[in-house]
């Protein structure tokens, strides 16, 4: 009977071994090509090709939320728009800490640096062939401190005379001190003396705005304006913005219009936002970047053995922190933020997690331009001691063993060394304390309006210096500060900082300013945890010209594509 | 006389059986899910499997040894006992949610394809309507909103059973997973089973019941839902899957999963970060993740064939 089949007719069992097997296959061949796909491109790769054009590609940490100044409060916006706007003065590409003259010519101070002059190039024009006026200057301090408009950023101004009576709506705007003598003079009146002015205006708070531009597209308090869109930019930078695809990239060119435009040396820029630091390193390593933005602990070893040539580590002005927020139960408790705090072994984090790219710290302001940061006093010099005080407060606060505490969310962004942090953060804490957390990890704008909205229990966080000088970490704690989001005030500290801005002796403005960081550091509305390193990768076949920048603010125009 | 002998009737269960029995692939992959299903939940019981979330910062990345068969990751922890307590939250979620979509899906469609008319069309659109929805969007805000609930829920059932925090937290804590996944999934089960319903309720066997004065609910869950199975199981397997990837994207964005604990899903994403570096971190988690989706894919086709004659037979 078994005849009856027809001979060289495959049968049905014979097509479930092949579906098996084709099954067991396709797996097979999709991971294959997974590992294959990882290392193939179009022949030539992009970090090339880009060369030959003379552009640079460049990792840019995260999607730009605005290109907007007075939005925007990321360091990858503010990379940005310094390519597209500029001050009265740039950073001198070489010496950091040097300023050269940008939109002004020439400027002059009294002898109190309190009262500055600045004398605007005639020959510098918006993109659109506008000429660039003091009004334009005026026009946009005056947008970023109006209490209607609301900017994020507006304690930057409040150097000037009478802007943070404007800005919190207690005074006209004629009488804070900015003023447009003719089209081409702007005057400045200072609270105090401020001989580091010129520092604080590299920062894109300080950058004029194409008045013109803004009026035509909803005007001064339209949140909402298409001025700043990429498509129809207009600017005074050394760039135009020229395309922007979302989470793809953001790519700027030459403005033929920029006085200094035969000095800018590549054609364009690409900015990549690309959050995740192990798929950057990749790329780079793919060669599909010639600048990256970070190179995450773990890939440091493995980075450093495959482009030894191109691996960079540099100082950086800038603080890991814990934001705690003091206006939740028990954070509100001076003992259970100082416990939290002492329980964690700094120095293990600092070795095993950030595989030694910073340095640990109790304090906040890191040391340099001319601040000797000084440790909170009363700190037990080992871990073991520190974790028994630790213990105690947390009995004293009525949490003895951890028993009774609540189970607080601990919030970081979606970046990989926060995660891991965190997460080694938590084991410490549930093991030396009986403390539990939870962690939330947030998609970068979530984390972002929620800190801003102090919708956190503990915020994992960061901050890098606005420019090189201590008031840029001291100031943030003051209290209503836009970016201190721990609810934590002290009029004491308020005092002593604002002593130290309209101070002209640099002596006392110091000391006053440690004081000041004592003072916060004591009532732990943070816990400070290492003042960190910058890792990256830079191409050394590509690139000429780049140099170590404290704050990351090396001017883009001056970095040499090369083939 | 000549001896007479009669076979004895089957009944369509032991001929399913029998068939199931007869196919050596889908008994593999039902012995191989078996094996993982008492791997991950029996083995983590015996001492000499780590606990999952016990960092050891003096032993990072450490390749496979025998005080570590599948290494360490990142923070240290032991990537053996974290692969099969991950492997305890992704076959959960995979079935207890699949569960859930298929009790709404089953009775939905049954209900609809049965009923007809207006009935059907009401029932139907609605299910466009809700199919016009983004479900990762419509997962993500009915996840959101009753997560405070189930937190209260987790504590509460801390503080009255007195259990350890580290063995209720990573199970209950998905609760809204489990509803939000399950609740939201059921559309095109729906669909697929009221389409088969109107087929089943015009055959003659079924006009027969309802002659011989059978109640509508004995008609659906005798005459025509067991006839359903092989579709509904065939769908089922390939669900799976699918909701177990669900779950890994949901928590990668931080709404199912809650560190330290895991679930395959987020090892396989720690570990493709780390490819270059470690590369175990990547193939041991993607491995089991990888059979055993293949194991329920052969078992589905298997079921299939024995359950539906149509198409089992030669």
């Amino acid at each position: 009977m078994s005849r009856c089949r027809i001979v060289g007719l495959p049968t049905r069992v014979f097509y479930d071994k092949l579906g098996a097997v084709m099954r067991i296959l396709t797996v097979f061949l999709c991971i294959l090509s997974s590992f294959l796909l990882m290392n193939c491109g179009d022949g030539k790769n992009s970090a090339q090709s880009f060369a030959e054009q003379k552009i640079l590609l460049l990792g840019n940490n995260s999607e730009p939320q605005s290109l907007d100044p007075h939005k925007a409060t990321a360091v990858a916006d503010g990379k940005i728009i310094s390519c597209l706007l500029e001050g009265m003065v740039r950073p001198d590409p070489e010496q950091d800490g040097n300023v050269l003259p940008g939109m002004a010519a020439r400027w002059e101070h009294n002898e109190a640096a309190d009262e500055w002059t600045f004398y605007l190039r005639e020959e510098a024009c918006w993109s659109d062939g506008t000429p660039v006026t003091a009004e334009d200057f005026v026009y946009a301090y005056q947008r970023l401190l109006h209490p209607q408009f609301g900017g994020r950023y507006a304690e930057m101004l409040y150097p000037i005379q009478g802007a943070e009576a404007f800005n919190k709506g207690h005074a006209e705007w004629e009488a804070v001190g900015v003023q447009a003598m003719d089209a081409h003079t702007l005057r400045l009146q200072l609270n105090g003396p401020t001989p580091h002015l010129l520092q604080l205006m590299l920062h894109f708070t300080w950058f004029p705005l194409p008045r013109h531009h803004v009026e035509a597209n909803g005007g001064m308090f339209d949140r909402r304006s298409h001025w700043a869109a990429a498509e129809h930019w207009v600017g005074n930078g050394a760039y135009i913005a020229d395309e922007h695809r979302l989470n793809n990239y953001l790519s700027v060119r030459k403005n033929p219009h920029y006085y200094r435009v035969a000095e800018v040396k590549n054609e364009g820029i690409r900015f990549l936002p690309i959050v995740n630091g192990y798929t950057e390193t990749r790329m780079y390593l793919g060669g599909k970047l010639h600048i990256s933005n970070n190179v995450p602990p773990e890939m440091i070893a493995y980075a450093k053995q495959e482009a030894p040539q191109d691996f960079c580590r540099e100082p950086y002005y800038c603080t890991i922190f814990y934001r705690l927020n003091t206006t939740r139960k028990p954070l509100n408790d001076v003992r259970v933020r100082k416990a939290l705090s002492l329980a964690i072994d700094r120095e293990t984090l600092v070795s095993k997690v950030v595989r030694g790219a910073g340095t640990p710290t109790f304090s906040f302001t890191p040391s340099g331009a001319g601040y000797k940061a000084t440790g909170p006093s009363g700190i037990a010099p080992t871990q073991a001691e520190r974790e028994n005080e630790a213990r105690q407060l947390l009995a004293e606060a009525g949490y003895a063993e951890g028993k009774g505490f609540p189970t607080l969310v601990l919030m970081t962004t979606s970046r990989d060394v926060q995660r891991i942090m965190a997460e080694t953060i938590q084991a410490m804490w549930a093991e030396k304390l009986g403390v539990h957390v939870e962690i939330r990890s947030c998609e970068w704008t979530a984390y972002k309006a929620a800190q801003q909205s102090m919708d956190y229990d503990i915020s994992s966080s960061s901050w890098s210096g606005d420019y090189l000088d201590a008031a840029t970490f001291v100031e943030l704690w003051r209290s209503g500060g836009g970016n201190n989001c721990t609810g934590w005030s002290h009029e004491d500290f308020d005092r002593a900082t604002e002593t130290a801005a309209t101070t002209g002796d640099a002596q006392q403005r110091s000391s006053l300013l440690q004081q000041a960081e004592q003072l916060m550091l004591s009532c732990h509305p943070i816990i400070p945890l290492y003042h960190s390193e910058r890792t990256y990768l830079r191409s050394s076949a590509h690139i000429r010209g780049r140099q170590p920048r404290l704050l990351d603010n090396f001017p883009l125009d001056a970095i040499e594509v090369v083939p | 006389m000549k001896k007479i002998q009669f076979q004895q009737g089957n009944s369509l269960w032991k001929d399913a059986r029998q068939r199931l029995y007869r196919n050596k692939a889908a008994m593999a992959a039902l012995f191989f899910l078996v094996f993982m299903v008492l791997a991950c939940f029996l083995l983590p019981l015996f001492p000499f499997i780590e606990n999952p979330n016990a960092t050891n910062l003096d032993n990072i990345a450490a390749p496979c040894s025998w005080e570590h068969p599948f290494g360490t990751d990142q923070l240290g922890r032991d990537l053996l006992a974290r692969v099969l307590y991950g492997g305890r939250i992704s076959l959960l979620v995979g079935l207890v949610a699949t569960l859930v979509a298929l009790m709404i899906g089953l009775l939905y469609g049954l209900i609809s394809g049965y009923i007809g008319g207006k009935t059907d069309a009401l029932m139907m659109r609605t299910v466009d309507v809700l199919f016009a929805l983004p479900f990762i969007v419509l997962v993500i805000v009915f996840s959101l909103s009753i997560e405070e609930p189930s937190r209260e829920l987790t504590e509460s059932v801390i503080t009255w059973t007195g259990w350890s925090r580290e063995s209720v937290a990573p199970i209950l804590g998905l609760v809204p997973l489990f509803i939000a996944i399950g609740a939201l999934g059921w559309l095109t089960l729906a669909r697929i089973v009221r389409t088969q319903t109107m087929e089943i309720k015009s055959l003659e066997y079924v006009q027969a019941a309802r002659s011989l004065g059978l109640g509508h609910l004995r008609i659906l869950f005798k005459h025509i839902a067991p006839n359903l199975l092989g579709t509904v199981v065939v769908y089922t397997t390939l669900a799976v899957p699918g909701i177990m990837l669900t779950e890994s994207t949901l928590s990668f964005i931080g709404l199912g999963v809650k560190a330290p604990n895991s679930s395959w899903g987020t090892l396989i994403k720690e570990g493709a970060d780390r490819m270059e570096v470690s590369p175990e971190l990547l193939i041991f988690p993607s491995l089991f993740f990888c059979l055993t989706l293949l194991a329920l894919n052969f078992l589905g086709d298997g079921l299939r064939d024995a359950i539906d004659p149509k198409t089992a037979k030669d």
